[in-house]
């Protein structure tokens, strides 16, 4: 059983994680997944989960997010889920196959037979209908872009949903999406309500292997087994708890303490990894967040003159040491990025990709050479730099690259905003030099990081490219492929988009990252796919 | 003379004042010893201490000298107790010398503001504060002088009001004296010395309640102060405890110092009570 | 009667303190970098269209004074308005609170009373004695520790290493324990906080007895007490403790705002769902109602707390008139 949690017991997570996300390893899984079998999972049992957050709103066909997804992926489910090993990287859910039409203007789901609602009444293809009109195209964050030409859902019978768009929209794109922005919500519950104050946002019923049973603010969140699951036999465990942990230090407490089971999303600190690690009955376990990846990236104002020379943005990109970033941030439990696509996208990351290497001397030649040259006390010129609070590794990272623009000769100061008045200062008021962001990538990416490239957005949309990058050659690649049918032809546009962000410096890319969970050793199948902390867990176990 | 010599004659304020005294020494050397910005990385990470000589107290989470990072952090922790404290008495007293002298609505109105904030926690206060102009340290300072400056505005008043009366005021005030001269001249130096021991538990106070907005990651990031660095340590607590026990040493110290101080300043006051 | 008149007088004061704590806390937040929105789309993010929906929905389209008079018109009807961070009233939402944050409180406020005057007057039994040095210095080192810290020590120490206490929470989760049962439960999980939060007032007020005991025992009376042959236990007990927890009883009051604000920390280490940390969600998500509400309930309660000190004190000291001049 060891084997398949890939346990990180000694400091020599480097090599580990390299191993990880190779292709072997992937590969390897699907085979170690089938002999996991050979044990009979034990039915029953409390598991109890670490959680830092607790989301008002947990509705995931609303808002498609992970610490949302966190708690409401055992509850409602999407029409397919994230897989290792299957041809697009997908397993059935909701929905039993899926084919799109040449011509991009609509797609047909089967859906599968005999599933219920946690209330008892049937799902059917109405379900999916109501959902993908009324919520994901109008109200979900990401629905909004997807599903924005979405004109129709034709169901032709109960198990039947197609899709009818009024311009032709990428199947590929589709179906990349369809894990984390198609939760299937019940029409009965919602029509006819205000959907956005509806009280099933705080309690979802959906068809999951879990039903939600009771939330105490600032306590915990408790889901209780739904017996009438459609898969046989599932779910094992009889009750989730998600335990309110505001303090990560407190998290480790928790978990050596035997209070909890499971901290995701990397609630323990990475510098604490190697020695819970080691804690007798504790795994740290870095597989299963393989499409969850997280990228590192220097966000840059181009409003500011000096930021707006093109060869000053480059001297930035030479002057970060990714692999001390991978070494050091990270302590190994990360991968240094070349390109605004992360490298574990085989589907569309562009091969040989010549990134900017960390090149001090590079980069303060490229800046005499811009002008910028060296006052008495060695300083170029003096910036703004707004590390994101969302991680610890982002606030890190800030302080390493404030050190790394010191060498070139550019003093940033720190400005350390709570994340309400970063995202104020960064995205709407563009109060900054530059930002360290952390972008999640979504599969596909016209969900995920073309909008950081894309000119012509209004101030006020988060995440977004806010920094006054403008190139119309820009816009029409992403436009182009925005609409591009053919999936090669596609998948070749970003290669470019790739190149281009590689030429122009829109923002650099420093690094990518999945996470990390601390698991009790007793819990079984903690990273069965690459989506593993936001899926429904239906196949978890607690051994005895 | 006679306070001064009662201050020697208590043993707890010289230890106090001598262990301050190397505290700022240290605090004002510590450039010279450590030229380099102490949040420069200068190796490994988690080095843990005695290892390597050149970081003889080992480095945090990135690779940042402990003992740069200490010394520096004795600098900015006593810069934001002291000026807390400060800023803090300046504003109190100004407020109480004010409410007391001209009594009527002006006293009124300024004791329900004094009130005010009593009722709201200090230390919510300066964390809202912070969170919404930002945290550095010019503003930390200023936020936890928010949250102390009732302590003074009250105790001065009770001693403007109780000096008011006295003949050398009324004098002053027969000859014709501007209220303002009366208050500064006057009025408050008799009302400042019971200030003056209050004045030690603000600045512990201010140097511990910086440690906690750093702990709810409220810090300035351009400095090292100690409790940013305990903050900061706590999150390796077990995996590398020396990262938080050595910073708090040195606030420990400097706390105990300071109150020791404080006793010794109470003392050679005679008689006054150390807390209002 | 007198108790009657400074009630009433209290009272009257009370409502101008509490609409300046209004009006600043609302325009403190108001003034802040982002907006309840802004904090809600960074876990979502969103395209502008929704950022503009969401504001229209949570009403922050309006201007800041068109908020602030709904929300003291909906105040006189004693309804503390709407949380957009929680979606529910602000009302249910403190109210949820308030026992958990009063428990860890009043237990640690009791506790640091108790045992710090009693180790204060034994510390001040024999000033420069080792007892006395040893609480002494002990007291100030306690004191000197920042409470996150101790915080994490005690969990490391009695729930991973000993695991005899809970490492955090208020109660077992979903344990379907009642009546005795669930309240030694509920004790079980407060001793740690409780022991993180009080430590340092209970330095505190060692200190002051100490030095409120040894101040008495210079006075006339004391040495009356001592020439008309009254035994030494009782002239410390009845005589001069006595006097000395005056100034103790008026500190009391003045903790309790303090000790409010300390429960931010102590709350998130021991994840305590209380009003501390409620009201630093409350100011991370940019909730003005939320934040009012949390710091009117907190001022009811300081203001609650110094009054029934007020009473004590004109208990403990006859001497005491009614006069405004005692702790606010």
């Amino acid at each position: 059983m060891k084997t398949l949690h890939e346990i990180v017991k000694s400091h020599d997570a480097i090599h580990r994680r390299t191993l990880l996300s190779s292709a072997a390893a992937l590969a390897a899984s699907a085979v170690v997944g089938q002999a996991a079998f050979a044990q009979t999972p034990r039915r029953g049992g409390r598991l109890v989960v670490a959680a830092d957050s607790e989301p008002r709103n947990i509705n995931p066909a609303i808002v498609a997010s992970n610490g949302v997804f966190h708690v409401s992926s055992k509850i409602v489910e999407p029409l397919a889920e994230a897989a290792f090993g299957t041809p697009d990287g997908l397993a059935p859910r909701l929905a039993l196959s899926w084919a799109g039409s040449a011509d991009g203007l609509s797609a047909t789901f089967r859906l599968r037979p005999n599933v219920t609602w946690h209330d008892g009444k049937p799902f059917t293809s109405a379900d999916v209908a109501f959902s993908a009109l009324e919520i994901w195209k109008k109200l979900q964050n990401l629905g909004r872009v997807v599903f924005k030409d979405l004109a129709a859902v034709d169901t032709p019978d109960l198990l039947t949903a197609v899709f009818r768009f009024s311009r032709p929209t990428p199947f590929q794109l589709i179906r990349n999406a369809l894990p984390a922005l198609t939760a299937v919500v019940p029409k009965h519950v919602y029509e006819g309500t205000d959907i956005g104050a509806n009280r099933a946002n705080a309690a979802p019923v959906g068809t999951g292997p879990f039903r939600f049973a009771e939330t105490k603010p600032g306590e915990y969140t408790r889901l209780v087994r739904n017996p009438a699951y459609w898969a046989a036999g599932q779910p094992h465990l009889d009750e989730i708890v998600f335990r309110v942990l505001p303090d990560r230090a407190a998290a480790a407490g928790a978990l050596e303490a035997g209070e909890v089971h499971l901290a995701a999303f990397s609630q323990v600190p990475l510098a604490d990894l190697p020695r819970i690690g080691s804690v007798r009955g504790l795994s740290v376990v870095t597989k299963g967040y393989e499409a969850l990846t997280y990228q590192l990236i220097v966000e840059i104002n181009h409003r500011r003159p000096e930021l707006a020379d093109v060869r000053v943005r480059r001297a930035i990109a030479h002057a970060i040491d990714r692999d001390f970033v991978v070494k050091t941030v990270f302590l190994g439990y990360a991968t240094a990025s070349d390109s605004p696509v992360p490298k574990y996208d085989g589907q569309f990351h562009a091969p040989g990709l010549n990134a900017p290497g960390f090149d001090v001397a590079r980069a303060n030649a490229l800046l005499d050479e811009a002008g910028y040259r060296r006052a008495a006390g060695g300083t170029r010129f003096k910036l703004r730099l707004l590390p994101a609070p969302f991680f610890n590794e982002t606030r890190q990272f800030g302080a390493y690259l404030r050190q790394a623009l010191a060498a070139i000769g550019i003093e940033a100061e720190l400005v350390n905003n709570d994340a309400a008045a970063h995202l104020k200062a960064v995205y709407t008021d563009h109060a900054f030099d530059l930002s360290v962001g952390s972008p999640v990538y979504r599969g596909d990416p016209a969900i995920s990081t073309t909008i950081l490239a894309q000119g012509g957005l209004p101030a006020g949309v988060p995440f977004a490219n806010q920094g006054g990058y403008q190139s119309a050659e820009m816009d029409a690649l992403i436009a182009r492929a925005a609409g591009m049918l053919d999936e090669k032809a596609r998948t070749g546009l970003y290669h470019e988009f790739q190149r281009k962000v590689l030429a122009d410096v829109p923002f650099v890319n420093v690094a990518e990252w999945g996470f990390t969970s601390v698991a009790s050793s007793r819990l079984r199948n903690v990273d069965t796919n690459p989506r593993w902390a936001v899926s429904n867990w239906a196949d978890v176990w607690l051994d005895a | 003379m006679s306070a001064l010599r009662r201050f020697a004659g208590s043993p707890d304020g010289v230890v106090g004042a001598g262990l301050l005294l190397s505290f700022a020494i240290v605090a004002v050397f510590a450039p010279v010893a450590y030229p380099e910005d102490p949040l420069s990385i200068v190796g490994g990470p988690l080095v843990r201490p005695f290892v390597d000589w050149s970081t003889p107290l080992g480095t945090d989470r990135l690779g940042r000298d402990l003992l740069a990072g200490l010394l520096h952090g004795a600098r900015t922790s006593m810069l934001v107790g002291l000026f807390a404290a400060l800023v803090a008495i300046l504003l109190g007293a100004a407020v109480g010398v004010a409410a007391g002298l001209s009594g009527g609505w002006i006293d009124e109105s300024l004791m329900r503001i004094t009130e005010a904030f009593q009722t709201v926690p200090g230390f919510l206060l300066a964390l809202a504060f912070i969170s919404v102009v930002g945290p550095s340290l010019p503003m930390v300072v200023f936020a936890i002088a928010l949250g102390a400056w009732t302590g003074p505005a009250r105790v001065v008043r009770a001693e403007v009001l109780s000096i008011r009366e006295r003949d050398f005021v009324a004098a002053a005030r027969v000859i014709g004296m501007h209220p303002v001269e009366i208050a500064w001249r006057e009025v408050l130096p008799h009302a400042l010395p019971p200030v003056v021991s209050l004045a030690s538990v603000i600045v512990a106070g201010a140097i511990l309640t910086e440690a906690a907005l750093s702990f709810l990651g409220l810090g300035d990031p351009n400095r090292v102060t100690w409790g940013g660095l305990i903050a900061e340590g706590r999150t390796v607590l077990r995996s590398a405890p020396y990262l938080s026990i050595v910073p708090g040493l040195a606030l420990l110290s400097t706390v105990l110092a300071v109150h020791l101080t404080g006793e010794g300043i109470v003392a050679a006051l005679a008689g006054r009570r150390s807390f209002q | 009667m007198r108790g009657a008149r400074l009630v009433s007088r209290r009272l009257l004061g009370v409502v101008p303190v509490l609409a300046i704590v209004i009006v600043g806390t609302f325009f403190l937040l108001e003034a802040s970098s982002g907006d309840a929105v802004d904090a809600y789309l960074v876990s979502t993010g969103g395209d502008r269209g929704l950022a503009d929906q969401l504001r229209r929905d949570w009403g922050l389209d309006r201007s800041a004074w068109a908020r602030l008079a709904l929300f003291v018109s909906s105040l006189a009807r004693f309804d503390l308005g709407w949380s957009v961070a929680f979606s529910r009233p602000v009302v249910e939402v403190v109210l949820e609170r308030l026992p958990n944050t009063l428990l860890l409180m009043g237990t640690a406020i009791a506790l640091a009373f108790g045992a710090g005057s009693i180790l204060g007057i034994v510390a001040a039994n024999r000033p420069g004695s080792a007892v006395d040095r040893a609480l002494s210095l002990g007291s100030l080192a306690i004191y000197a520790i920042p409470g996150f810290w101790l915080g994490l020590v005690l969990i490391v120490v009695f729930a991973v290493q000993l695991r005899l206490l809970p490492s955090g929470g208020i109660e077992t989760i979903a344990s379907g324990k009642q009546g005795l049962e669930r309240a030694g439960d509920i004790a079980r999980h407060l001793v740690l906080p409780v022991a993180a939060l009080g430590m340092v007032y209970l330095a505190l007020y060692l200190r002051m007895m100490r030095a409120g005991m040894i101040e008495t025992w210079r006075h006339d009376f004391v040495r009356a007490a001592l020439a008309r042959g009254l035994p030494r236990r009782q002239v410390v007990w009845r005589h001069i403790a006595r006097n000395a927890l005056l100034p103790l009883v008026t500190m009391l009051g003045l903790q309790a705002a303090s000790m409010l604000g300390g429960s931010v920390v102590i709350e998130s280490v021991f994840a305590v769902p209380g009003l501390g940390r409620l009201a630093h969600e409350a100011v991370a998500q940019r909730d003005t109602p939320l934040l009012l509400g949390v710091i009117l309930v907190g001022a009811v309660v300081v203001i609650a707390a110094n009054l029934a000190v007020d009473l004590l004190y004109a208990w403990l000291d006859p001497r005491v008139g009614a006069g405004p001049e005692t702790a606010a």
